[in-house]
């Protein structure tokens, strides 16, 4: 025991009682003890220990300091942006947000998961800063016209190829990134989609974004518009009803559906040649493979990082895993994809703590775990802090999600012609079309993703919306009988939280662990309560 | 008169590093207290929020296709 420690012991000892944990250890409370009613607002930051609660003190500083610097890089347009857009109101919640999903993390896991959650913080507020600089309908600025606008599926590793452009996610921010914050941000969005007309049965990520486009909320950048027909045909009509209200000339990146099969290589990799073909038409600049090749060599970095992290997954010594996990590479994939070389810092650094953690044999969460679960979950397993809410209270590790599975080739970085088709197997394996509507043989490999993972359970999101998955409802649930998982459907309607609440969402799994498996709550708190005005 | 004057400087510092660890003591309890009570979180849930939400619900908007 290193003697701060020693100091600290009768410190934490007397102050015991305020911590959740200890409070749902001692049947005196837990985690949900500190709350207002409804409104997921806690009278009190949780108690942590001294060492831990001032970590995470330090953490909330940190990212109070990204977004004081984002103010003061662009502080009129920032001003300007909560003025105008309702979703930039919504990034209040970030705090909440944050607290939310660390709840009951304490010693590396609460470290990692900080690290990570920082890094994010920091590259969305540049993103913001950046995008409401440069957004036309707030003045614009000297880079409007150097942005590429893509959608957000599409990866934006093949657009640094183009110096001097700064590719740039246009529904990220305003729809992809904010609904995961706050729940109550796209059922607005989505009302202003239907009341134009929309039906109301439509994936109800395709239908906020629409709501988006017609409210006027995106950010108006670039000369054009990569869109796409990732994951799904729904993504390819919100890209239609965008196209039209935005007004600028677009081009369509409609990678092979069926990309399993190499017989649809050359198509996907004619697509992407194309794309940057139009860009060079519309911007005057040639496509570069060495600027390229500098971003790909991090991606690469990444993603072998990334297949490290995966091996130690497989342990039970992983302090590594749940949202910390999840949303963590989902962002760096999709979103940072090898542009920002803080994400490799923070790899390195996580990869060494998760090395260390695994030769001492570090049992996380103080060894509560009972059950290793591998999520199917998408974004409406982070606004309602899903995989921190099962580890909490039903002692559930999330160990990889299907988010996490994405595009893990490595890029050639000296040869343009290898470099292509490895970009494009990369860039077909991106959000979704790698895991669900790729592809009956991308769904079926669940079994193999949580078998290697050691996993005996699996959380299968069922977006009631999806039109696609909703026809591997029953054939899931038969192999999962065969194949011996546990296997729990979590109904969701994925960006509306109306149609399913969050309570909803719970009860699945709660009537799953006490009616089938007869296991008692680690946190009789946390089992049902209300939170449906929460953020 | 060297001795004078490297006294008087040593004193500066003291006087400047006490300065700054007044200011960082205050600083620190100031935030803390911000954090531990999560001050931030309630300002903006009860009244930030509500406002912005009054004057995003009062704008008119284009929707026209």
């Amino acid at each position: 025991m290193k003697l701060t420690d020693k100091l600290l012991a009768p410190i934490d000892k007397a102050l015991e009682r305020f911590d959740p944990l200890w409070q749902a250890e001692n049947g005196k409370g837990g985690l949900r003890s500190r709350y207002y009613d409804k409104t997921g607002v806690a009278k009190w930051r949780e108690w942590r220990g001294v060492k831990d609660t001032l970590y995470d003190y330090t953490a909330w500083l940190n990212n109070i300091l990204s977004m004081v610097q984002m103010v003061a890089s662009a502080p009129l347009p920032i001003l300007k942006g909560f003025w105008e857009y309702r979703w930039m109101g919504s990034y209040l919640g970030t705090f909440m947000f944050i607290d939310r999903l660390f709840e009951g993390y304490r010693g590396t896991e609460l470290r990692i998961a900080h690290m990570n959650m920082h890094a994010i913080v920091q590259s969305l507020t540049k993103k913001i800063a950046f995008g409401l600089k440069n957004d036309a309908r707030l003045g614009g600025g000297k880079d409007t016209y150097n942005i590429i606008p893509h959608d957000e599926t599409i990866t934006p590793l093949f657009l640094k190829g183009f110096k001097g452009l700064y590719p740039f996610p246009l529904q990220t921010l305003p729809e992809f990134i904010i609904c995961d914050i706050d729940q109550h941000i796209e059922p607005y969005y989505i009302d202003v989609a239907e009341s134009y007309g929309l039906p109301a049965d439509v994936c109800s990520r395709c239908a906020a974004e629409t709501g988006v486009a017609i409210d006027d909320a995106f950010p108006l950048v670039g000369k054009v518009m990569l869109s796409t027909n990732m994951p799904c045909n729904a993504s390819e009509a919100t890209s239609m009803f965008q196209r039209r209200r935005i007004g600028k000339p677009d081009f369509p990146i409609t990678l092979a559906m069926q990309h399993n099969n190499p017989e649809a290589l050359p198509y996907s990799r004619q697509t992407l040649k194309d794309a940057m073909a139009f860009v060079e038409e519309h911007y005057g600049v040639k496509y570069d493979w060495n600027e390229f090749f500098k971003y790909a060599r991090l991606m690469n970095e990444q993603n072998t990082i990334e297949l490290e992290k995966w091996d130690l997954f497989k342990t039970p010594y992983s302090p590594l895993s749940g949202v910390a996990e999840s949303l963590y590479r989902l962002y760096e994939w999709q979103s940072v994809n090898g542009q920002e070389p803080y994400f490799n810092k923070v790899d390195r650094k996580v990869i060494e703590i998760m090395r260390r953690a695994y030769e001492q044999k570090y049992r996380p969460f103080s060894g509560k775990t009972r059950h290793r679960a591998f999520l199917w979950g998408p974004s409406a397993v982070y606004y309602t802090d899903f995989p921190t809410w099962v580890q909490n209270c039903w002692g559930i590790t999330i160990v990889l999600n299907m988010d996490s599975t994405m595009g893990y080739n490595m890029i050639d970085t000296e040869d343009p012609k290898k470099a292509m088709d490895d970009l494009t197997r990369f860039t077909e394996k991106a959000c979704m079309r790698h895991h669900a509507v790729g592809g009956w043989d991308n769904i079926n490999a669940l079994w193999d993703w949580a078998r290697n993972f050691n996993c005996d359970m699996i959380l299968f999101n069922d977006n009631i919306a999806c039109k696609g998955m909703l026809g591997t409802h029953a054939l899931m649930e038969e192999q999962a009988r065969d194949l011996g998982f546990h296997f729990i459907f979590v109904e969701h309607d994925l960006q509306d939280s109306r149609t399913v609440s969050r309570q909803d969402m719970r009860n699945c799994v709660n009537n799953y662990m006490s009616v089938v498996l007869n296991e008692k709550p680690l946190d009789p708190t946390i089992v049902e309560f209300d939170d449906s005005q929460a953020y | 008169m060297r001795k004078k004057c490297s006294c008087k400087l040593l004193k500066l510092l003291g006087k400047l590093l006490g300065k700054v660890a007044l200011i960082g003591l205050i600083g620190f309890v100031l935030t803390f207290a911000l954090y531990i009570t999560n001050g931030e979180n309630k300002l903006i849930y009860y009244v930030i929020r509500p406002w912005l939400n009054k004057h995003y619900d009062s704008q008119v908007r284009d929707r026209k296709v």
